[in-house]
């Protein structure tokens, strides 16, 4: 059982991870076609040397952890809408999940187009005439809010799915023991949902830390907001310096997977307890 | 066993991730195969092409270029094969997708490959020093001796690196100053007096978002006031000059003034186009396309007119030219027939049509003479006028990388994060950092 899927690993993970360490190994000429050298380490020293990649690095956890976080709220909130059983209950799942399937090149350009400055939408319900995507910290919670629109229904799916497996048996024998609702979110709910919401969370946050769609449409990274891919892609794609932008993409895969160990550890756990129970 | 099987999931997510940039790669890079050579960068021993071959060339050619939307190159290949049919050469059209860096994308993946799918391209006028550094590209250079004198001087410029000629103006194109007729009589002399006089009548909106587009709307202030990017040899940082931060500070103060909105550091053409069809402002910087759109605004229409850009007080006038030029692909098996093709598209017939049918800039300066062409182009002379004194972009290889050191640092400053003289300071060394690029 073990090695086709080990197999399918290599093929779909393996190849192209090894290859773009290899391309950050090298330095490939943006001058010469076809001219390269080894280059040993030095992309990963000019790569780390370089503020704009640490400033990247904050903008993309910020990013991360404020998107995740609202999301999940939001996400919760809408999968207990989703879930009560009510008439229209069909009607609201489908409006729920309108936003997911909006590409999110579109989903940029209306919030673009939301926030405009000086006659956006926003300005003139509020009034006053603030350039939200050109100054700091507002570009960033444009992006924030943009994200979460977008892929709070994404959470809410997934964490549904978890409401369902719970037995109404549970809930039924809680309320004639009679436990306010509550105790009954609290006690019940919360913690069988743990599984679906771990997973829900990583899916969120590895998903979140390579962010790009919406900064290279909304701000094209000016503004603080700079993310992990956004460096990677400009220096590899639009600049052609194939080897550094190899290493900003492998530093990225490296930031994903620590943050994925972070997860592992401290909640993976809970999990297994979970599952032992 | 759980815990193993979450831990398998992330590495596989983690790894897709990580591939999307990775897997990249695979269009550039270039295998890394290739023999090392001495030369860096120069264009010596590049193919040369022969003005003869063109006479009586048999087989068929590809024409390469992005999405035909106006329709001007399938007009122009279907003519092409009534002509030339009867001799045995005929011609095809390849269209790439409608975005530039796809389109450039695209013709460098080819090249890459050696292959010979793309005989002519039509490349955008900033990506010759790039094609022509990596030996992609014919020098065209004995045959635009011919030919020079019939075109307007300005898009040859474009098309010339390392002293050669590596491709043919096919169109080209300049920005204007916009201006309401109903509240101005026309457009100040000098960029200063045009910035003063938008304070007093009502604003002007340009593109100051971190693109493109801020360069060349930076560009038209500083080449007007003096200013250069890099040196004429390619290989110095030129741009921490006091022009250059005259220029630069010129541009800061008409935000701070309040002669253009605070929210032109996030405008692109679009946005400023929007803009100005609210009827909320006298002047605007903008391409020529805008001219058609501005007829059908009700705010606009028959309000407004263009005029070139302004001189710099004590300095020169200036323009940034755009457009496209015709290079052959070194890979090409038939350069007799690309050539043929490639002198078809800058013959006066063709740059006719283009201009009275398709409304692009004719590259030889008689067109803008021709009835049919002013009745399409009611602003004919003015763009005349405007690309005879438009430049170049600077030439170089690593442009891209010149390109963002411009529009981050000068988007910088006129968002009120640095000064004018940081900007410069900032530019100076990031555009060092991208000509020491290996």
């Amino acid at each position: 059982m073990v090695s086709p899927s080990m197999l399918l690993i290599a093929l779909v993970a393996a190849y192209p991870i090894g290859y773009a360490i290899w391309l950050s190994l090298h330095e490939y000429s943006v001058r010469v076609a076809g001219l390269s050298r080894w280059a040993g380490l030095n992309n990963y020293t000019e790569a780390l040397g370089n503020p704009d990649f640490w400033d990247a690095m904050v903008t993309t956890l910020v990013f991360t952890a404020a998107s995740v976080s609202l999301e999940f709220l939001i996400g919760l909130a809408m999968a207990m809408a989703m879930h009560a059983a009510f008439r229209g209950q069909s009607m609201l799942r489908t409006t729920i999940l309108v936003p997911w399937a909006v590409l999110t090149v579109v989903t940029a350009i209306m919030w673009r187009t939301i926030f405009e400055s000086p006659q956006g939408f926003v300005n003139s319900i509020i009034g006053g005439d603030t350039v939200w995507l050109g100054q700091e910290p507002h570009a960033l919670i444009v992006i924030i809010i943009a994200d979460v629109w977008k892929t709070a229904p994404f959470m809410a799916l997934l964490l549904l799915a978890g409401l369902q497996t719970i037995s109404s048996e549970i809930y039924e024998a809680a309320k004639v023991d009679g436990a306010t609702a509550w105790q009954r979110f609290m006690k019940i709910t919360m913690p069988l949902l743990t599984p679906a919401i771990l997973v829900a969370l990583i899916f969120r946050t590895l998903d979140a830390l390579r962010i790009f769609d919406l900064p290279y449409v909304l701000t094209k990274g000016a503004q603080g907001t700079t993310t992990l891919s956004l460096i990677a892609q400009q220096t590899f794609a639009e600049n052609r310096i194939y080897g550094l932008g190899a290493a900003y993409s492998v530093l990225t895969f490296i930031t994903v997977m620590i943050v994925a160990f972070i997860y592992i550890r401290t909640v993976g756990g809970n999990i297994r307890g979970i599952a032992e129970d | 066993m759980r815990r193993n099987r979450y831990l398998a999931l992330l590495f596989g997510c983690a790894a897709l991730m990580a591939g999307v940039v990775g897997c990249g790669g695979d269009d550039g890079g270039g295998g890394g195969g290739a023999a090392p050579t001495s030369e860096s960068g120069s264009t010596e021993g590049a193919k040369v092409i022969d003005p003869a071959a063109m006479e009586n060339a048999k087989g068929s050619v590809t024409y390469c270029q992005g999405k035909d939307t106006s329709g001007n190159a399938h007009y122009m290949i279907d003519e092409f094969n009534k002509k030339f049919s009867s001799q045995g050469l005929t011609a095809k059209l390849v269209e790439f997708p409608a975005s530039a860096d796809e389109q450039r994308n695209q013709f460098i993946q080819r090249q890459q490959a050696k292959s010979g799918d793309c005989d002519v391209f039509s490349a955008d006028v900033i990506w010759t020093a790039e094609f022509a550094s990596q030996k992609w590209l014919y020098d065209l250079t004995p045959y635009m001796e011919q030919r020079k004198s019939e075109f307007i001087p300005a898009p040859i410029e474009t098309v010339t690196y390392d002293g050669k000629i590596w491709g043919s103006p096919e169109s080209s194109d300049s920005a204007f100053i916009y201006y309401r007729t109903d509240r101005v009589d026309g457009v100040p002399a000098t960029w200063q007096a045009l910035y003063e006089s938008a304070k007093k009548d009502g604003g002007i909106v340009f593109q100051g978002a971190p693109y493109e587009g801020l360069t060349c709307d930076w560009l038209e202030l500083a080449f007007a006031a003096g200013g250069t990017v890099i040196s004429e040899d390619g290989t110095k940082a030129t741009i921490n000059s006091p022009e250059n931060v005259q220029a630069t500070q010129l541009m800061m103060d008409v935000i701070a003034d309040g002669g253009a909105p605070k929210a032109v550091t996030t405008y692109m053409e679009p946005e400023s186009l929007a803009a100005f069809q609210t009827g909320n402002y006298t002047y605007m910087r903008n391409w020529p396309y805008a001219y058609a759109l501005n007829q059908q605004a009700p705010k606009t229409k028959g309000k407004f007119a263009v005029e070139p850009f302004p001189s710099w007080e004590g300095g020169g006038k200036a323009g940034i030219l755009g457009g496209h030029n015709s290079v052959i692909s070194v890979y090409s098996k038939n350069p007799g027939g690309a050539l043929a093709l490639v002198d078809f598209i800058g013959s006066p017939a063709i740059q006719k049509a283009y201009a009275a049918q398709f409304s692009l800039a004719p590259v030889r300066a008689a067109i803008y003479d021709d009835p049919a062409v002013r009745k399409a182009m009611p602003f004919a002379d003015e763009l005349r006028q405007a690309i005879t004194q438009a430049k170049a972009r600077p030439v170089s290889p690593v442009y891209p990388q010149i390109s963002q050191a411009i529009y981050r640092n000068v988007n910088a400053a006129l968002a009120g994060q640095m000064s004018a003289e940081e900007a410069m300071q900032q530019a100076q060394s990031d555009i060092e950092k991208a000509l020491a690029t290996f």
